[in-house]
């Protein structure tokens, strides 16, 4: 197999990778700014420059000229090398900052560069803490700066379109983000203009930035220069827990992390997974998150007084028992995981009734076969897969004014919004609802109404519409939930070294609700169904083995980046 | 550059701007569009056309508004954001209305010790309009350039993205503004080299019949 050195370390490669690639994957942190995996390489920044040596060959017999020792003699390019834009080769010889002073000294020197027009305004820049050039400098830049002039002024703060703002001082000319436009997203709505001192991306006159996938360069610009309209001066990086998760939006799944701060969601960005969403979030995927911190209830109720668990689960169990299990109508939920929707249709089972429904949530023609989807709900194929089927409306409609319903029970959804009835069709009907805002039309027809965590609270699957199983991880915590000792909540600084006087501990952004799986077992054993299990994990550990369409299926399986569900479970 | 160093701010175009060009008069010919199509084809992609696309524009139109660089985009089959890039990458693309008589007075650093600010000034001060601005004629437009590569015959100038005037000195200046209100624009010149003085009467190009000598370089007022 071929093979290069990189710094007296010989590491053997397959194909053609791009030089910065490889030294990237095989743990060489070169700095570099306009590189990016998905992207063609401009070598425009130079930040990745590194000696290139290739073994000297004599011309007569082919064959590598050798010094007394031996070795072959390493013939180096003149001139310092972009390794983004090069080749890797068998026999080539790599020298970076680790080995060599040259390189060292371009590094800084070409940051000294970068810096020459940046403006220092890292203390109320958003971008400050994890931003690759100020990484990249503190590592490898200068001390100071030599410059005495003064720095070019140019547009800041113009929003290029309704979600993403620029500050054109401090980009960096990397093209990135033009490059995103042309290459990925293809709605070419931006352009770097003029040029030298005097260039910065801008949409072409008449022009805004509006297309549905604007928000990623964001994520990709290496500096500051372009921030979230929705998220800039909310929080600073490092007051924000970020927890690797999946978003709900539409049935996409794209990975996302949930960034949360005094347990409220502030901001969504996406996570790289090459099987989902690779690189990339829809816009519609980071801005609708005021679902999870606004119009939240209080607690659970009993026709609208408020009342303890127990006394809701009572109620709950006591709407279910003594009907006739057919003329109970259970509704699960494509919002909901695949736990919570398993343990209604058990649930439904147990009183006689037949396996629950779920209503569609579809947008015709919204969806791009990229990554937004018709359908805006995240679960719809978990649902499928647990033979529930799609709920015909007008056939709910008939049969709930037929009076044929005596018992609604609807686990996370909202019948009176999706036009099944109207709250007041429902006045001779008692409806459990679990519910996730104060906003749900159904609530004032709910005879016990009950709290549900939503998705950013919860553990659970969802199943997305290619079959892909993926786990749900709990982003901000509930009340009785202690953010230190729930391992998936992901932590941020003040959850790691924070105290209870920190603003952090403010009790009142947690939501008094109840994930699927703690609440439905607390109906359930109301009616003599005791579903023990110790968590979600269980559930699917229970689901692999007794339904083929999720064998194979674990909670480790999944890991942080999900499994592919065939017909017959997990493929190979 | 110039007062750019002193005050270096870059304005932003108007992002919506209403046309310059009414819409009945926004459209090729079809020889243009035939035109462009064999540019077009003598490239790998269609990109490679968008200067010789955009130069024909700017002939027609006189200048390069927005609704005319897209018009030159739609024409060649490249988007429109692309082909504003390179519109406002260079200099010699007019993106607002010019002068009839564009002169770009290098100041870059030959020309500026060799005088190219007391040209600059001597203009502005003749036409009564600072670089950047248009005499209210409409016959000239004044900017400052860099270097165009002819420091050998500095101070200098250009006219109209055309011909070169070497050897600047004011009563050179008096007798080409003078011509110039005559629509008289001066011929290509080319200037010989001392060494070919004594071969082909000093001309080395077949193609050019207008030739100005080398002479030993000016020094700029500010400096002697
Ligand atoms: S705005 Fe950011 S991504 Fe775009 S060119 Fe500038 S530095 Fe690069
Ligand atoms: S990453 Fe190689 S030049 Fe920018
Ligand atoms: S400096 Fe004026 S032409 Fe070169």
């Amino acid at each position: 197999m071929p093979k290069i050195t990189l710094d007296n370390d010989t590491f053997e490669f397959e194909g053609r990778p791009k030089l910065l690639q490889f030294c990237l994957e095989s743990g060489v942190d070169l700095p570099h700014f306009c590189y990016h995996p998905s992207m063609s390489a401009p070598a425009n920044c130079r930040q990745c420059l590194v000696e290139v040596g290739m073994p000297q060959i004599n011309r007569e017999t082919g064959q590598p000229n050798l010094d007394e020792s031996g070795q072959p003699i390493i013939q180096y390019m003149p001139k310092l090398q972009t390794s983004c834009s090069m080749d890797v080769a068998d026999g080539m010889v790599v020298k970076s900052h680790r080995s060599s002073e040259l390189v060292k000294r371009a590094q800084k020197d070409n940051l000294e560069f970068l810096l020459i027009n940046h403006p220092l305004d890292c203390p109320i820049c958003d971008q400050a803490g994890h931003c690759p050039l100020q990484n990249q400098t503190y590592k490898h830049g200068p001390e100071g700066s030599r410059f005495e002039f003064r720095k070019v002024g140019k547009p800041k703060h113009i929003d290029l379109g309704p979600n993403v703002v620029l500050d054109g001082e401090r980009c960096i000319n990397c093209t990135r983000c033009i490059r995103f436009t042309r290459e990925i997203s293809k709605s070419n709505q931006l352009t770097i203009i003029e040029r030298g001192v005097k260039n910065y991306p801008m949409t072409p006159p008449g022009v805004e930035f509006d297309e549905p996938y604007s928000m990623n360069v964001i994520d990709i610009c290496p500096v500051g220069a372009l921030t979230s309209k929705d998220a800039r001066f909310r929080a600073r990086i490092w007051e924000m827990s970020k927890t690797a998760s999946i978003s709900t939006v539409n049935a996409k799944g794209s990975n996302c992390y949930y960034w949360v701060k005094d347990n409220k969601i502030v901001q969504i960005t996406p996570r790289t997974n090459m099987d989902v969403n690779e690189y990339w979030l829809a816009d519609e995927d980071r801005l609708d998150y005021h679902k999870f911190n606004d119009n939240r209830p209080t607690g659970p109720s009993i026709s609208g007084a408020q009342v303890s668990w127990e006394a809701a689960y009572k109620a709950a169990s006591d709407c279910l028992s003594g009907v006739d299990g057919s003329r109970i109508l259970f509704l699960g939920s494509a919002t909901a995981t695949v736990e919570d929707n398993y343990l209604l249709t058990k649930l439904a089972a147990k009183v006689g009734a037949s396996t629950p429904m779920y209503l569609a949530h579809r947008k015709e023609g919204h969806g791009d076969n990229w990554l937004r989807t018709d359908d805006r709900t995240p679960n719809a194929q978990g649902c499928e897969r647990l033979g529930m089927k799609v709920a015909d409306v007008a056939a709910l409609k008939a049969r709930i004014s037929n009076g044929e319903v005596d018992v609604l029970h609807v686990l996370e959804d909202d019948v009176v919004a999706s036009g099944v009835c109207t709250a007041a069709e429902l006045a001779g009907v008692k409806v459990v609802l679990h519910y996730y805002n104060t906003t749900n039309e159904t609530l004032s027809a709910a005879d016990v109404a009950i709290p549900a965590a939503m998705a950013v609270e919860t553990v659970g699957t969802v199943v997305n519409e290619q079959g892909h199983a993926q786990r749900l991880r709990p982003a901000k915590a509930i009340a009785d939930v202690n953010r230190t000792l729930s391992m998936e909540i992901g932590k941020c600084r003040a959850d790691r070294h924070g105290t209870p006087f920190d603003k952090w501990y403010e009790e009142a952004n947690l939501i008094n609700c109840q994930p699927g799986w703690v609440s439905l077992p607390g109906i359930a054993s109301g009616l003599g169904l005791e579903l023990n299990y110790k968590g979600p994990r269980q559930i699917i550990e229970e689901l692999s083995s007794s339904n083929d369409a999720f064998a194979g299926l674990s909670y480790e399986g999944m890991g942080e980046l999900g499994v592919r569900l065939s017909e017959q479970g997990v493929t190979a | 550059m110039g007062d750019f160093i002193k005050h270096p701010v870059v304005d932003m175009p108007e992002r919506m701007p209403a046309p310059a060009i009414e819409a009945d008069k926004l459209v090729f010919t079809d020889d243009e569009k035939k035109q462009m199509k064999t540019w077009v084809s003598r490239y790998p992609t269609a990109d490679g056309a968008i200067m010789r696309g955009l130069w024909l524009a700017q002939e027609k139109f006189g200048f390069l508004p927005p609704e005319v660089i897209q018009l030159v985009a739609n024409e060649i089959g490249i988007p429109y954001a692309n082909a504003y890039g390179v519109a406002t990458f260079y200099t010699q693309y007019f993106k607002e209305k010019k002068g009839k008589h564009v002169l770009d007075i290098c100041t870059c650093f030959s020309c500026q010790l060799c005088g190219g600010y007391d040209m600059l000034h001597y203009i502005e001060e003749k036409l009564g309009v600072h670089k950047g601005e248009t005499t209210k004629d409409g016959l000239f437009t004044i900017q400052e350039a860099e270097c165009l590569g002819a420091c050998g015959s500095a101070p200098m100038l250009q006219i109209t993205n055309g011909p070169f005037v070497h050897n600047l000195n004011k009563e050179k200046v008096d007798a080409l503004l003078d011509a110039l209100k005559e629509d008289k624009i001066p011929a290509f010149t080319s200037v010989t080299l001392p060494q070919d003085e004594d071969e082909m009467g000093g001309n080395r190009r077949s193609d050019v019949s207008s030739i100005e000598s080398y002479s030993v370089r000016p020094v700029s007022e500010t400096l002697s």
